[in-house]
């Protein structure tokens, strides 16, 4: 007599549980409507290493499994995003290269305006376009390349008017402290058995490589000392701080990595080797709000916090060039 | 006849057998619709026209020598080894036998930054090797220890299960017919072991030809010597999406093989103690 009401009850229980589990799912493609987040704002900063999305309620990572429907994925934002203060944490999408600065950024933007706080997901701008192309949740973009910032601005992303330029960033070669491959000039950088890193060319810094390099075969050296270069490549890193690692620990002789990593690193990690002004690529970084923002008042703030002084002249601190 | 939800008996069946029904389907749908949604993102005609790209190409070419070439030895050195290992009691036994499982355990990135460490040109073992001129990190060879480190566990665990299991009382009749252990070995165990083996085998060639965390950090990314499929699927979503997508149905494609293959072979049973 027992047995069979406690199977009864058991099926009921995985039954209901199944429905709790769908309908869980399902409100995590439509839903809109943030769980309050208690920001931590110092706390909140700690996470500066690429950051998985927030779990505030909506869950954007599932729309991926469902075939993309591009930015429609939450159709229940209200028109008018509203400016909700001190409830927001901004998930801002970095380029990689402001890995150094991003802490100090987001503790003085949280300084400046109180109950704030930015969290920052750093990758190589290629990833990020990725997976905002993908249907991630960013309130804010920061861009390495003006091809990519295009690219998302023509497809809809960013609200084009916020979008403006933040920094520049000249390309510098940098060795390992003790010069294994005893490198002096760029043209050694063609010797045979040196060992080369650099960013795929999908990295805004590695498109600046090959740009570099293209110039100065021409300016300076031939063709020849082009194709040893590549020949000399070891590795096509995924983001730029990838191949400043590898050059730290001394597995590779030499990368190319941007002016600000070479400045920003403590004193004697690396060796630097300066690439001719005329020679060099000027990556421009971009900064915008996307359109997806559920805090557009608050992430304008953050945006012009990174373009007012106290912005800019953390990111000299730590080597950027200011926008000509 | 009174409805089938007025006879106590038969609701509670049928309610049963709709809630199995849709924890199966559901189960199944989540693991199904994803696989499913990768072959519906890009076309055949785009598909087969990619297959012709140098860098799927090139990756595919990698990543099947380098699994080959990890699998044999994997194979060659670790029966020896499951074999001794199940047979004798020797000191350290345990922890031997901890350490075949650690690799299962132990996050990818971390046996690559861990094989750097080790044998990157400034590694503790690595700097020796260098003054010989003996490079191994970011080469081709690189690949292959990843592969051999994170995918060994699932043979050497299988060998060694397998030559425990088995009835001794074969080889014992085969010594008392004056068989040398050699032979014993070649003729009456491994046959007697053998699906489970090749199943074991399969498994660590799918583990091998999925490595990306111990491969990327260890051997880099250079196409041609390093880049294996699962690399140029990471690379190929963030700039050439349709690369991206091609390898990725490939790799379904290969491991839905490996599944059948194992299947098939994994029904055989030991002949067991």
């Amino acid at each position: 007599m027992n047995k069979p009401s406690r199977f009864n009850r058991f099926i009921l229980v995985s039954i209901v549980s199944a429905l709790l589990a769908i309908t869980m799912l399902l409100s995590g493609c439509t839903s809109s409507q943030p769980s309050p987040v208690t920001p931590e704002t110092t706390a909140a900063i700690q996470p500066t290493t690429t950051m998985p999305l927030q779990t505030a309620g909506s869950t954007p990572a599932i729309t991926t499994a469902m075939p993309l429907t591009t930015t429609a994925a939450s159709p229940t934002t209200t028109l008018a995003p509203t400016y909700t203060p001190s409830e927001k944490t901004l998930i801002v999408y970095t380029a990689a290269s402001l890995k150094g600065v991003s802490t100090k950024l987001g503790t003085q933007f949280s300084a400046a305006y109180p109950g704030h706080s930015a969290v920052f997901n750093l990758d190589g701008t290629q990833a990020l376009k990725t997976q905002v192309e993908n249907g991630a949740y960013a309130d804010v973009f920061i861009s390495a390349s003006n091809t990519y910032t295009n690219t998302l601005k023509g497809e809809g992303y960013f609200i084009n008017s916020t979008v403006k330029p933040l920094t520049t960033n000249y390309l510098i070669v940098i060795l390992p402290s003790d010069n294994p491959g005893k490198i002096l000039t760029l043209a050694d950088l063609a010797k045979s058995g040196v060992k080369i890193a650099m960013e795929d060319k999908s990295v805004p810094a590695g498109t600046a490589t090959y740009a570099v390099l293209a110039n100065l075969a021409k300016s300076t050296y031939n063709q020849d000392w082009n194709t040893s270069v590549f020949k000399n490549v070891v590795t096509y890193e995924t983001s730029e701080p990838g191949v400043a690692t590898k050059v730290s620990l001394g597995e590779v002789d030499a990368g190319f990595v941007y002016e600000s990593t070479f400045t920003a690193a403590p004193k004697d990690t690396y060796l630097a080797i300066t690439i001719p002004k005329a020679d060099n690529y000027l990556q421009t970084y971009t900064i915008g709000v996307l359109k997806q923002t559920r805090s557009t008042g608050a992430a304008q703030e953050f945006e012009d916090f990174m373009l007012s002084g106290a912005g800019q002249q953390m990111l000299k601190d730590y080597g950027f060039r200011p926008v000509s | 006849m009174t409805h089938w939800f007025l006879q106590p008996e038969k609701s509670r069946r049928t309610l049963a057998v709709i809630g199995a029904g849709f924890l199966i389907i559901l189960v199944t749908l989540y693991l199904a619709l994803p696989v499913a949604a990768l072959f519906f993102r890009i076309t055949p005609e785009l598909f087969f026209s990619s297959l012709s790209d140098p860098e799927v190409q090139s990756a595919l070419g990698l990543s099947l020598v380098t699994s080959i070439i990890s699998l044999a030895i994997v194979i060659l050195v670790g029966t020896p080894f499951a074999y001794v290992h199940s047979r004798i009691t020797y000191p350290g036994k345990m922890i031997v036998d901890t350490l075949i499982d650690l690799p299962l355990v132990l996050p990818p990135a971390v046996a690559g930054v861990a094989l750097l460490v080790l044998y990157g040109r400034v590694g503790f073992i690595g700097r020796y090797l260098n003054l010989f001129g003996i490079t191994l990190a970011f080469t081709t060879v690189a690949v292959i220890m990843a592969q051999i480190f994170v995918a060994s566990p699932f043979y050497l665990r299988q060998a060694k299960s397998l030559f425990e299991q088995m009835d001794p009382a074969y080889e014992h009749t085969a010594r008392t017919l004056g068989a040398s252990p050699m032979r014993i070995f070649a003729t009456i165990t491994i046959p007697l072991t053998a699906s489970g083996l090749v199943s074991g085998a399969v498994m660590t060639f799918g583990r091998a030809l999925g490595e990306f965390g111990a491969t990327i950090m260890f051997a880099g990314n250079l196409p041609g010597v390093s880049q294996t499929m699962p690399l140029a699927v990471y690379v190929g979503m963030e700039g050439n999406f349709i690369v991206g997508i091609t390898i990725s149905i490939l790799l379904v494609l290969i491991s839905f093989a490996i599944m059948i293959a194992v299947r098939f072979l994994a029904s055989r049973e030991v002949p067991l103690a």
